[in-house]
């Protein structure tokens, strides 16, 4: 193990996006193998922040600054991996359903999953169910992440989940649901796959997901 | 309930033709009006007046629209005078800000801004998502924020529905300015994301932002006092998700608070009241929110936070409005509703130090009985003194 890997993992935990590309040049330069750097060094730290997050020990723009920090570190790393070496942990698409427009935990989400190594298809806001199920068919994801803010808008994720039943695709994909009036009491009555309460969570549940 | 003429609604609340009836309190069964703001003043200084007052900061257009049987616009202040004064309350919400209360979309002075000063090309003024700050952000660094009209926020047409308002206004009935939309016009104008890392990568530009949007706000009350029938100034800005603070604790004390804690000190300076609302968890918020001055804090987020709870914790420094969640006044029955109130009223009501609002505000997307079974709970279990 590289021996210098927890200095690299706390400058992400604590955001010294100005240290970050220094101590990845030492870590490349001394041989440190990249998998582990990337894996036990910067998505490690990324579960930390998750977790930090949902125990209110930082905020949205700690967690941010941290998910900088990393993409900064990651920068560097990732032309050195042959393109077969560069493991994505799965693919997910994410929006919000149709008539919301409020896309900030969204965002927040898809940012740590990316941190966690998943391949996020981000397909933005307002979405109907029509066209979700369209670009499921077409990416074939391991995970489809919904979220609303409105209970007005909370039924169109249960329109989607019918429509991919209708069409047959249901058991082709894993869903995960959330958003303000969203709870697991809900997501389980319509027949999601699980619900997280925040983007720490969020990465938790997309890796027991893909596990299934 | 009125019984409706031919042909004005189709489905829900939005009315389809031009001429319709006029419906007041009796329509309801609601109580004749008598609206007198000194019930709202005696309420927030812990006292008793004859019943707990009603209070929103947003009843939206729609609704207004189907309580009074004809269309109400965003700039028919004379129609939604004749709405709050017929539903029984003691004050209408006028906004005095570049950003109203709720979505942002063209009624909003910021959006008149933008579409017409920022905009290059013609063809972008047709479409939303070009000029809304629902969709997009305009400062995202230092150059932006130099060259912002900033000026266009404080020009004199923000005012006018405050001072054409008073044409309307019944006698007892004085105005709520919904103001001081600092923290949200803040990260609005810079995109979420940006104005959260920049708050830690470039702190200073985000401290000049706030600065001077804090400066548009502050100058705009110097206006709002002279006039005598403005009786709250009402900062309406969301500080919280469901689970806690949007920025840190230490963040807000930094860069919110010592601006609010300036305009509730000017508020009362010139005898006006200063009410806060803000959605979501605002537990670790709450001893800052009693030493800014707040008079009043609303809506005490259903989806997180108790009524009670905030009233053993800081009843006897803050007064509270709200919370008959939204979702339930969409999806629940006229007697849930009735039993809500009535548990309010029962929890929140003695000693004065509360008023009754909806969870975040009055939306077209809740069922109209369910208001109207609101309204008329208030006055079946919110009479004083209380049983």
């Amino acid at each position: 193990m590289y021996e210098n890997l927890e200095d690299i993992k706390n400058a992400i935990i604590g955001g010294k996006h100005d240290q970050i590309e220094d101590l990845v040049k030492k870590a490349i330069d001394a041989g440190a193998d990249l998998e582990e750097l990337i894996n036990d060094g910067m998505v490690a730290a990324m579960d930390v922040v998750g977790e930090k997050y949902s125990k209110n020990e930082i905020y949205v723009p700690e967690m941010l600054v941290s998910a900088v920090t990393m993409k900064k570190g990651l920068d560097l790393v990732n032309p050195l991996l042959q393109a077969d070496a560069k493991e994505s942990k799965g693919t997910i698409i994410m929006c919000t359903v149709k008539g919301d427009i409020h896309d900030i935990g969204k965002n927040l989400v898809i940012m740590m999953l990316q941190g966690a190594g998943f391949d996020v298809i981000d397909l933005g806001v307002d979405l109907s169910a029509e066209k979700v199920v369209e670009e499921v068919k077409r990416t074939k994801p391991n995970i489809l992440g919904m979220s609303a803010l409105l209970t007005t808008t909370m039924p169109e994720i249960k329109t989607v989940i019918d429509e991919l039943k209708e069409q047959g695709i249901r058991d082709s994909v894993k869903i995960m649901v959330g958003g303000a009036p969203v709870n697991q009491e809900w997501a389980d009555k319509i027949g999601a796959d699980g619900y997280g309460a925040d983007a720490g969570q969020a990465v938790d549940l997309a890796r027991r997901l893909v596990a299934a | 309930m009125p019984v409706a003429a031919p042909g004005p609604w189709a489905a829900g609340n939005k009315p389809v033709k031009e001429e319709f009836f006029m419906a007041d309190y009796k329509d309801y069964g609601l109580r004749e009006p008598n609206p007198d703001f000194e019930r709202i003043r005696k309420t927030v200084h812990h006292q008793e007046p004859d019943r707990v007052p009603l209070l929103e900061s947003l009843v939206e257009y729609p609704v207004q629209s189907r309580f009074l049987g004809r269309e109400v616009k965003s700039d028919d202040i004379k129609s939604q005078v004749e709405f709050y004064y017929q539903a029984g309350y003691d004050t209408v919400p006028v906004t005095v800000s570049a950003m109203a209360f709720g979505k942002v979309d063209d009624s909003s002075p910021i959006s008149r801004v933008i579409r017409d000063k920022m905009l290059k090309d013609e063809s972008e003024k047709e479409d939303m998502t070009k000029w809304s700050l629902e969709y997009r952000s305009f400062i995202n660094d230092r150059e932006d924020f130099e060259t912002f009209p900033w000026e266009e926020l404080e020009k004199p047409e923000i005012l006018k529905p405050l001072y054409d308002v008073k044409d309307y206004l019944p006698e007892g009935m004085k105005v709520v300015a919904n103001s001081g939309k600092i923290f949200t016009l803040t990260w609005m104008l810079m995109g979420f994301n940006n104005f959260a890392t920049k708050l830690i990568m470039d702190e200073q530009l985000v401290s000049d932002v706030f600065g001077k949007v804090a400066e548009i706000q502050l100058n705009m009350l110097d206006k709002i006092f002279e006039l005598p029938y403005v009786g709250v100034v009402w900062l309406v800005d969301d500080l919280a998700f469901g689970n806690g603070p949007i920025i840190s604790p230490a963040h807000y004390r930094k860069f919110v608070f010592p601006w609010y804690k300036k305009i509730a000190e000017k508020c009362h300076e010139n005898n006006v009241l200063v009410f806060q609302h803000s959605d979501g968890d605002l537990t670790v918020l709450m001893e800052d929110i009693v030493d800014i001055g707040t008079d009043l804090l609303h809506p005490i987020d259903p989806t997180c936070m108790s009524m009670k709870t905030v009233k053993q914790k800081w009843g006897d420094r803050l007064a509270f409005a709200g919370n008959v969640a939204n979702e339930l006044l969409r999806s629940a029955t006229p007697e849930e509703i009735d039993a809500r109130v009535k548990y309010l009223m029962e929890t929140m009501g003695p000693g004065g130090g509360y008023c009754l609002a909806a969870g975040n505000s009055v939306t077209e997307w809740g069922k109209f009985e369910n208001y109207i079974a609101m309204l008329k709970a208030a006055e079946k279990y919110g009479n004083y003194p209380m049983k």
